[in-house]
């Protein structure tokens, strides 16, 4: 095991872990699609229906 | 010839050199070749010339696992055998349903298709059939195959004249081979019951038992059991592989343009995965059927679909404004994975009039069958989709992981394996000529030799496995 985290407790490792999802609310949401980017030829199956994305509406 | 009795028979002084058991596709085709080559033949089939209830009763039985059909309904008894309540689809194995699969235990033939293809112009003339066209690729994972619904030959009544002015032929009705009798090496004789009683012991030079794809086993089961294995020496598998080919609706389809598919009378299309799908998805064969869908389930069907999408279900609609045939059930049957554990046992406690133990029939469909049936659905309805051919629902009952229903059509009364083709012994009752391994004068007819199932109705292959075996058994005795 490496100096540095012998150096840390216990306790400040499990404060770490607790606060990191609580990290990712303060993070950019990822941007939305491109529109031009959806590939709308995409098979998708919904309510046991398959069909394209582009059917969707 | 054909006597209605077996006293009427034995008075004539016959003398033959083959006997065969059983007047279905097999036995009367077998039948048919011999007595064209001049080689004196008889038939012994158990029923009369009519359905009877008494005969019926003989096919009693008893079916453990999966809900299947009884098994005195799912089969007759009576001359021409189940040819009787054929509904005359037509289509011979596909080249690829011989092959070996890696990823199905136990699959492949010792024959490959190229070695029946030379008797299916005899079998078209059998089955009245015209060409067959070839498969049409709808995408590199689906073919739109072609069954042909051919006039159901009843070989009862379409062969009784031919056989009946036949010198070399005898066909003795309301005689039951109940047993053969075998030394481990040849079968020395069969016994007969008749008229309500034993009526003796047959002899011929050879034998081949054509009773259909339940009665074969049953009868070779009971026989080694009696002659102390002197019947099917190697009877590891005897009984075994038994399949069918689950058959339900899965689900529906609306097309864009339904006469895109020319279908034949029936208004009905299939649809099969090609090798390299079923390669892919490790799934079996199947035959996905089109039926016509009636106007009231379009609508229904539409409505469903405006609720997912509603553009798409608009469209939907102003087709059906064009034209009534818009869409269609979706029926799929399809190839059983071959397993040892599906298989004819005979009864311990029930016994038929002759005294024949009934059959207990052990038959459960398989997690890659439902596989086959889930992906097979999707792998249909994405080329529908990715070809813009039209749109597919898959039913609430596959996709939710329901039980198979218990109301619907269940298979297609399809017997096949339990005496398959092979050249191992311990997996196989039969060779490729359909010799009993071990036996020098004893060969099975019929669908009972079936090694895999294929997706398509098995009378087509029967007869073309008949044609060869006639064939084959004609030079051996000319020899």
């Amino acid at each position: 095991m490496s100096r540095f985290i012998r150096r840390i407790s216990r306790r400040a490792i499990v404060q770490a872990l607790i606060t990191l999802p609580a990290l990712s609310l303060f993070r950019n949401p990822p941007a939305p699609a491109n529109p031009d980017e959806i590939d709308r030829d995409e098979i998708v199956e919904i309510n046991g229906w398959i069909l394209r994305r582009s059917d969707l509406a | 010839m054909i006597f209605d009795s077996y006293e009427g028979y034995k008075q004539a002084g016959f003398k033959p050199k083959v006997c065969i058991l059983g007047s279905g596709p097999a036995g009367t085709t077998i039948a048919r070749k011999l007595g064209a080559a001049g080689i004196p033949v008889v038939v012994l089939e158990a029923g009369s010339r009519e359905f009877s209830d008494e005969s019926q009763d003989f096919y009693r039985g008893k079916t453990v696992g999966d809900f299947y059909f009884d098994l005195d309904i799912t089969r007759l008894r009576f001359m021409g055998g189940s040819s009787n309540h054929w509904a005359g689809w037509c289509r011979v194995l596909d080249r690829q349903d011989f092959e070996p699969k890696a990823w199905a235990p136990d699959t492949g033939w010792p024959i490959s298709r190229a070695d029946i293809e030379p008797y299916l112009k005899e079998v078209h003339d059998i089955l009245e059939l015209p060409d067959f066209r070839p498969d049409v690729p709808v995408s590199d994972d689906i073919r739109w195959v072609q069954l042909i619904k051919s006039p159901a030959v009843r070989f009862g009544e379409k062969f009784a004249d031919e056989l009946d002015r036949s010198k070399n032929i005898a066909v003795v009705l309301n005689t039951y081979a109940t047993e053969l009798i075998g030394d481990g090496k040849r079968v020395t004789g069969a016994k007969v019951w008749s008229n309500g009683q034993d009526a003796g012991t047959f002899s011929a030079d050879y034998f081949v038992t054509c009773t259909g794809g339940l009665e074969n086993s049953r009868l070779l089961l009971w026989s080694n059991e009696r002659s102390n294995g002197g019947v099917v020496p190697n009877a590891a598998a005897l009984g075994r592989y038994w399949m069918e080919h689950p058959t339900f609706e899965g689900g529906n389809a609306i097309l864009a343009n339904y006469s895109e598919f020319e279908v034949d009378a029936s208004n009905e299309a299939f649809f099969s995965p090609t090798l390299a799908a079923m390669e892919r998805l490790q799934i079996m064969n199947f035959g996905i059927r089109l039926i016509e869908s009636p106007y009231p389930n379009v609508k229904k069907l539409i409505a469903d679909l405006a609720c997912t999408a509603p553009n798409m279900a608009e469209w939907m609609s102003s087709q059906l404004d064009q034209r009534l045939r818009c869409a269609a059930q979706l029926y799929v049957a399809w190839e059983q994975a071959p397993l040892a554990s599906n298989q004819i046992e005979l009864s311990k406690t029930d016994v038929d009039h002759a005294g024949v133990p009934r059959i207990e029939l052990h038959w459960k469909k398989s997690p890659l069958e439902r596989r086959t049936l889930i992906e097979g659905l999707k792998l249909f309805g994405t080329t529908l989709a990715q070809k813009n051919l039209g749109r597919v629902r898959i039913d609430d009952w596959i996709s939710n992981g329901a039980d198979y229903p218990t109301n619907e059509e269940t298979a297609g009364h399809h017997h096949m394996g339990g005496t398959r083709m092979g050249t191992d012994v311990l997996k196989s009752v039969v060779d490729a000529n359909c010799k009993v391994h071990g036996m020098a004068n004893l060969y099975v007819g019929g669908s009972s030799v079936f090694c895999t199932s294929g997706q398509c109705n098995p009378t087509t292959t029967i007869t073309a496995l008949a044609c060869r075996l006639g064939e084959h058994l004609g030079k051996v005795i000319a020899v």
